[in-house]
């Protein structure tokens, strides 16, 4: 998983991410950064989460959770 | 469900385009965000051009303009139509149905059949299916597909979740008869639960429109429509497009014995580049092999994108030659369909403005 950590850090254009920072924090924060991350998040776990989830997760960590969780279902 | 169709074929394909183009940047001030994020809306969507009708244009202007084209090329002639279908869901009434308004409108002949069908992105496709069951019957030997939207009517100016994508369009695609065309295979599924995902909330008769559902309001995202205009959940409709299309295609190709690599187009709705991409690659189709630069220069016009993206891409060869495509589209209803389908040696093939 540690391609998540890099992936999540060039989707939101910052040289890395903590599991503590908040989503909508970030400075490139929007729709489409959101539609982005859902679509790494496809591509690359074979997980669909919604724009909701990305804002119930609020942080990088918490989505990180949220997407083991729903591949280990898978 | 899988269905099959023989001894049919398209044997003429004309798309309608208005003459007004906007550009991205033109409207870039409309909405609520930054020019840098507005520019990387534009790169990774790959929104350019789009083209939408002048005020009041309804989709029969578009319709009767490309039979007009057709009737004085000699591509048609009128008393031959056994039957008009328009797919539109953006019809000029509530009622009548718009195709008996063309009907009237050219003089057609009575003895034939008239038929709206209200759907979006997969559309085309079910349009195509609708003019193959009707050419089954002895006295049909001849049927327009008619397909068409003007939704730049009902998008708000003030969404960029829509309004820089959207585009209109209308497509002429005649169908008949023929023998030993060989087996033409589709599949179609429905999903009703998302049936909200993509919508228009008022002006049916479950919410007529008024002045309160006229009222522009402002989403979390910063967009502002109002219950009058058209509304799109992106994220849900992209992971099921994600989820369903990639399967569908494998089921499609199975069921026709045919290898990916064996298709030589694959003609799908044009939502944005960055859906179609993410879908070629999750298919394994070389990216020239699945055209994506519709929307670049005349926007998403719902199911009129595959013929467009048809028309476009191989009007110059389409008229010599036969191409084995792979149709799909995606989206209102929830619905999906696809269809693996010989096209070529066309009467004609071109794109017209209006």
């Amino acid at each position: 998983m540690e391609k998540f950590e890099s992936g999540m850090a060039e989707l939101l254009e910052v040289d890395t991410v903590d599991a503590s920072d908040v989503l909508e924090g970030f400075e490139a924060w929007d729709s489409l950064t959101s539609l982005s991350i859902i679509a790494f998040i496809d591509e690359n776990y074979g997980v669909s989460v919604s724009a909701n989830d990305l804002v119930a997760a609020k942080t990088v960590g918490g989505l990180k959770d949220l997407v083991l969780t729903k591949a280990k279902k898978a | 469900m899988n269905l099959s169709f023989h001894n049919k074929r398209i044997t003429g394909m004309l798309t309608i385009v208005p003459a007004e183009e906007i550009k991205f940047e033109d409207e870039m001030e409309n909405y609520n965000f930054s020019t840098a994020k507005s520019l990387k809306l534009k790169a990774a969507m790959g929104y350019n051009a789009r083209r939408i009708v002048k005020e009041g244009v309804c989709v029969s202007d578009l319709c009767i303009h490309g039979l007009n084209y057709v009737f004085d090329n000699g591509f048609l002639a009128r008393e031959d139509i056994d039957a008009l279908i328009l797919v539109t869901q953006s019809p000029d009434y509530l009622m009548p149905a718009t195709s008996s308004v063309i009907q009237g409108h050219f003089g057609l002949k009575q003895d034939m059949i008239c038929m709206d069908i209200s759907q979006g992105c997969a559309g085309y496709i079910i349009g195509i299916f609708q003019a193959f069951m009707l050419l089954e019957q002895e006295e049909i030997n001849k049927v327009v597909l008619l397909n068409a939207d003007v939704l730049s009517r009902k998008v708000s100016k003030k969404d960029r979740n829509s309004s820089p994508l959207i585009g209109d369009a209308a497509s002429l695609t005649i169908l008949e008869k023929a023998e030993g065309s060989g087996r033409i295979t589709g599949n179609i599924r429905m999903d009703g639960t998302g049936a909200t995902a993509l919508m228009i909330p008022a002006g049916g008769f479950k919410l007529p429109s008024s002045a309160a559902t006229a009222e522009l309001k402002e989403d979390s995202a910063g967009n502002f429509r109002s219950l009058d205009n058209l509304v799109m959940k992106g994220d849900e409709v992209f992971n099921f497009v994600q989820r369903e299309v990639p399967p569908m295609i494998e089921r499609l190709l199975e069921k026709a014995g045919v290898g990916r690599d064996e298709v030589d187009y694959y003609m799908f709705h044009q939502p944005n580049k960055f859906m179609l991409n993410k879908l070629a690659d999750k298919l394994n189709i070389p990216r020239e092999k699945m055209p994506s630069n519709i929307v670049e220069s005349f926007g998403n016009s719902s199911g009129v994108s595959i013929p467009m993206a048809i028309t476009y891409n191989l009007k110059d060869t389409l008229k010599d030659k036969d191409y084995r495509m792979c149709l799909a589209g995606f989206g209102v209803g929830l619905t999906w369909a696809s269809l693996l389908i010989t096209i070529g040696h066309l009467d004609f093939c071109a794109i017209t403005e209006f």
